[in-house]
């Protein structure tokens, strides 16, 4: 699950649009807001009354009745959403609506806040908002600087980001405009299975850097494929300590168990358990997957997405493989 | 109301009701002896004498010892109030169901498992979840009431004892385990105790959420005749004549419009009814389609069920520390607020979203419990006014709680009403001076003498669910503004009872558009009359809120009141 939000005119709804667009994934949306549900209408395959059947299969409805009735709305689809976008109104607060990815199925994958680049500082000290706009600012994992092209110049654009920082200074930031923020960076690289040959399309290296299929081209991605347990110290300190350029990170390990932890027979196989590994912001999880799942993998590898130009090429691997 | 036919038929002879007393609160003839009714409507109040020179009538003595005013006029309640009576009240005020059963206030954790046990002992369905509602922890300081104490009462039976803020629910052990919450859980607004294990009290929609079935169940009652019935049957025991329910998502749904039509087109329903369309809760709609359906349903209203405003709501509850209020914000907010409350409606927007109703000349009536939001709201009326200059559109500041003098001197200027929710002064005052907004602020809320002396049009209101229905009870408030501890809260703020008496009949009427055919004893107007059996001009200001009700008159038809005490 992923929660959209930022203030009005933040573009909110384009990054819904964008994501129905770009996104493999099947994806659902509930729409938290008194306005209209603005999908484009050639995302849409079908209307009944405030309930939308999307063109991938899914629901798009609103939060009318709450919560509970939405989301059985949405798993009442033919076809079953991987990926639940949840978006905010635009006084609302993110992080409450976040504490909805507790509900059993749901995971949170992270709180995504818009930015509109012009008018952000403006809103930021409204006698009316100021609290309401540095509230939602400070909820974001991931940030986005929307419509950075309205900005006279990069310097206007770096001294914007770097107010932001102030604010929101646990989150991954990124610059867009129209939105057009490529979906690996907005639900992360996904180095499993095939879907490391999306990110990789003609890779036959998968260490080597590659850049994305984006919009704007600002970002790129490198991948490890690991063929061997990771000592979970080696984890932890990959995740605690991000450079600030890094967007999103994404994983399938092996490794031993937090309790076993630097002993030695923990990078033994038969005493590792698989574990998914995220990261974007200040938000970093290590989730053990349970033996056997449907999410086991066919594949060890951790990705990262970073500015292009950001990251030296081996910096991943130099994390994993020759610190491992 | 435009009458749908005369008044009189002449084939029957007209009614001459003489009473103690006709209070008219037409300003031009204060009183009367006896009122005469043809039809339905209000031929004229005077003595017996005078009234019977219009010819041809017969006198019924019926109302001979009572006092007759113009029939109360509740100008913000919500028909949930008729659809929680499926659940169990176990709220800590004494409160009578619309069967006009009195249910005393449940004082200790001990009287509500009590309840609770007797309830779960009459249930007759193993399959059924049972459901509470009105529990106010604020009044139990010290104790909690948590699952294990639920199951020594309930035992296997799932149970769901809701909060009366409405932000927190307390369930049982079955009930847990049916929604499968245990230790694994990971949502916060899952509560849990010293042992770490969770004790049953989920917080807020995201807590609250992971038993939704439940709540679906308790909503879901508020869909039904039976819910629409008990509403106006619990308006007339009160002696209300006309109701709102003031801001409801249904009348999008022809399933819901056709049960308010049918339920007030049935002759015996005791009260009419308002409603007022609204985009809350999330529910989507362009606010220019919606004024063209409000437009719309203007054509389908009848006598008893009426169209043409609608809510608007700004902020949150001061009681919830969400709504807004001006600096210094809170007095003494729980740890880790933010600050301030919160907006559920972007004050960018607010003009904008206005501006359709007021073009297509709706009224808007607008929740605003806290001054920020009275000047948003005031800030919209303003600029939509300069854009599309409007005579006499009555929008309205409902809740209207910290609203200042200089806003209320702004609102007289625009043409705008108040509805004050005086109820608050009896139920939340105490809290309101000692934690939410100190005593200033405390003493200076809800100003109905500030709205008057502004010259403001106010009401006051229960807000019915939220207080119990009953005009006698807002308007003792609004003259005595006595707390639950006895406290008088900012004397200078009271009114006198006859300011209090146009409240809750023409001012509210007025600010409904209604004034023309109801809100006063007159002839012409409808005769809608609130009976009662003592004279509210002549007891004791304190002793206002214990005159009984006899029951009502509605479009010249007796209603008595149904009350039978446990």
């Amino acid at each position: 699950m992923t929660v959209i939000g930022g203030y009005l005119g933040a573009g909110k709804t384009t990054l819904v649009n964008h994501v129905l667009r770009s996104s493999d994934e099947r994806v659902a949306v509930i729409v938290n807001d008194f306005g209209e549900i603005s999908i484009d209408e050639d995302l849409i395959a079908a209307a009944e009354g405030d309930k939308l059947t999307l063109a991938n299969g899914c629901i798009c409805c609103t939060l009318a009745d709450g919560f509970a009735v939405a989301l059985n709305t949405v798993r009442s689809a033919e076809v079953p959403p991987e990926r639940l976008l949840i978006e905010a109104s635009g006084v609302a607060d993110p992080a409450q609506i976040a504490a909805y990815g507790h509900t059993p199925g749901l995971r949170l994958d992270a709180v995504v806040v818009l930015a509109d680049a012009e008018q952000v500082r403006r809103q930021a000290s409204d006698r009316w908002v100021a609290d309401t706009v540095r509230m939602q600012l400070a909820a974001a994992d991931l940030l986005v600087v929307n419509k950075i092209d309205l900005l006279s110049d990069a310097d206007a654009a770096d001294a914007l980001c770097n107010w932001l920082t102030g604010i929101a200074s646990t989150a991954a930031m990124v610059r867009a405009s129209r939105a057009a923020v490529p979906v690996e960076v907005l639900f992360g690289p996904q180095p499993e299975g095939d879907a490391v040959n999306t990110l990789d399309r003609s890779a036959p290296d998968p260490n080597a850097a590659r850049s994305l299929p984006a919009a704007e081209d600002l970002f790129e991605s490198q991948t490890v494929v690991l063929d061997a347990p990771v000592p979970m110290p080696v984890i932890e300190a990959l995740l605690a300590d991000l450079p600030e350029n890094v967007a999103r990170l994404k994983g399938l390990v092996q490794a031993a168990p937090p309790a076993a932890a630097g002993d030695a027979r923990g990078t033994e196989a038969a005493d590792t358990t698989a574990y998914l590994i995220e990261a974007v912001g200040a938000r970093a999880s290590i989730t053990p997957l349970a033996p056997g799942s449907d999410e086991s993998p066919r594949q060890w590898a951790v990705s990262v997405i970073a500015y292009k130009g950001s990251l030296p090429s081996d910096w991943l691997s130099e994390r994993l493989v020759r610190r491992g | 109301m435009e009458p749908q036919t005369a008044g009189s038929t002449n084939d029957e002879p007209f009614v001459i009701y003489p009473a103690r007393r006709v209070i008219t609160i037409n300003p031009a003839f204060p009183f009367g002896d006896a009122v005469a009714v043809s039809g339905d409507r209000i031929l004229g109040v005077g003595s017996t004498d005078e009234l019977a020179s219009w010819g041809d009538h017969r006198v019924d003595r019926r109302f001979a010892e009572h006092v007759l005013m113009p029939g109360f006029i509740e100008a913000h309640c919500h028909v949930m109030s008729g659809g929680l009576w499926n659940s169990t009240y176990v709220g800590y005020f004494d409160r009578r169901d619309p069967q006009g059963q009195l249910w005393p206030g449940c004082t200790s954790i001990d009287d509500v498992l009590e309840r609770l046990g007797k309830a779960a002992a009459d249930m007759t369905d193993d399959s059924q979840t049972l459901l509470a509602w009105g529990l106010d922890p604020i009044y139990f300081p010290g104790e909690r009431l948590v699952a294990r104490h639920l199951d020594t009462v309930t035992g296997d039976r799932p149970t769901l004892v809701l909060h009366a803020s409405g932000h927190l629910a307390t369930i049982n052990t079955a009930l847990m385990e049916r929604c499968g919450i245990d230790e694994t859980a990971t949502s916060p607004g899952v509560a849990r105790g010293g042992d770490g294990l969770p004790n049953g009290e989920l917080h807020e929609p995201a807590g609250m959420m992971l038993a939704a079935d439940a709540f679906i169940d308790m909503m879901n009652a508020n869909r039904t005749e039976q819910a629409r019935w008990r509403y106006a049957n619990e308006a007339r025991n009160a002696g209300h004549t006309l109701l709102t329910d003031l801001g409801t998502t249904q009348l999008w749904d022809p399933e819901q419009l056709g049960s308010w039509k049918k339920v007030t087109s049935d002759p015996a329903y005791p009260a009419r009814v308002m409603v007022a369309m609204s985009n809350l809760f999330g529910a989507t709609a362009d606010p220019a389609e919606l004024a063209e359906l409000c437009v719309q349903l203007k054509n389908e209203q009848t006598d008893k069920l009426r169209f043409g405003i609608v809510k608007l709501i700004l902020d949150g509850s001061i009681q919830g520390f969400t709504a807004r209020i001006s600096w210094p914000h809170y007095y003494k907010p729980p740890p880790g607020h933010i600050g301030n409350g919160m907006w559920l409606t972007a004050p960018d927007q607010m003009a904008d979203l206005v501006e359709p109703y007021h073009r297509a000349g709706l009224t808007v009536h607008c929740h605003c419990n806290g001054d920020e939001a009275t000047e948003v709201f005031v800030d919209a009326v303003e600029q939509v006014l300069e854009r599309h200059p409007r005579w006499d559109h009555r929008h309205t500041v409902q809740h209207c709680q910290l609203t200042t003098p200089d806003q209320y001197r702004r609102m007289a200027a625009l043409g705008m009403c108040a509805n004050i929710f005086s109820n608050h002064i009896y139920y939340w005052g105490d809290q309101h001076r000692d934690v939410t907004v100190g005593p200033e602020r405390a003493a200076r809320m809800d100003a109905c003498r500030t709205a008057l002396d502004s010259g403001v049009s106010f009401s006051v209101h229960s807000d019915s669910p939220i207080t119990p229905l009953g005009h006698l009870h807002t308007a003792w408030c609004a003259v005595n503004r006595v707390t639950a501890s006895g406290r008088v809260l900012g004397p200078d703020e009271r009114i006198g009872v006859a300011d209090a008496l146009r409240a809750i009949t023409i001012e509210a009427a007025r600010q409904l558009k209604l004034d023309g055919d109801i809100g006063s004893i007159e002839a012409g107007k409808l005769a809608d009359f609130a009976v009662l059996d003592d004279d509210p001009l002549e007891v004791d200001p304190m002793a206002l809120r214990d005159i009984g009700v006899w029951g009502t008159v509605l479009g010249g038809v007796p209603q008595p009141a149904e009350i039978s005490d446990v």
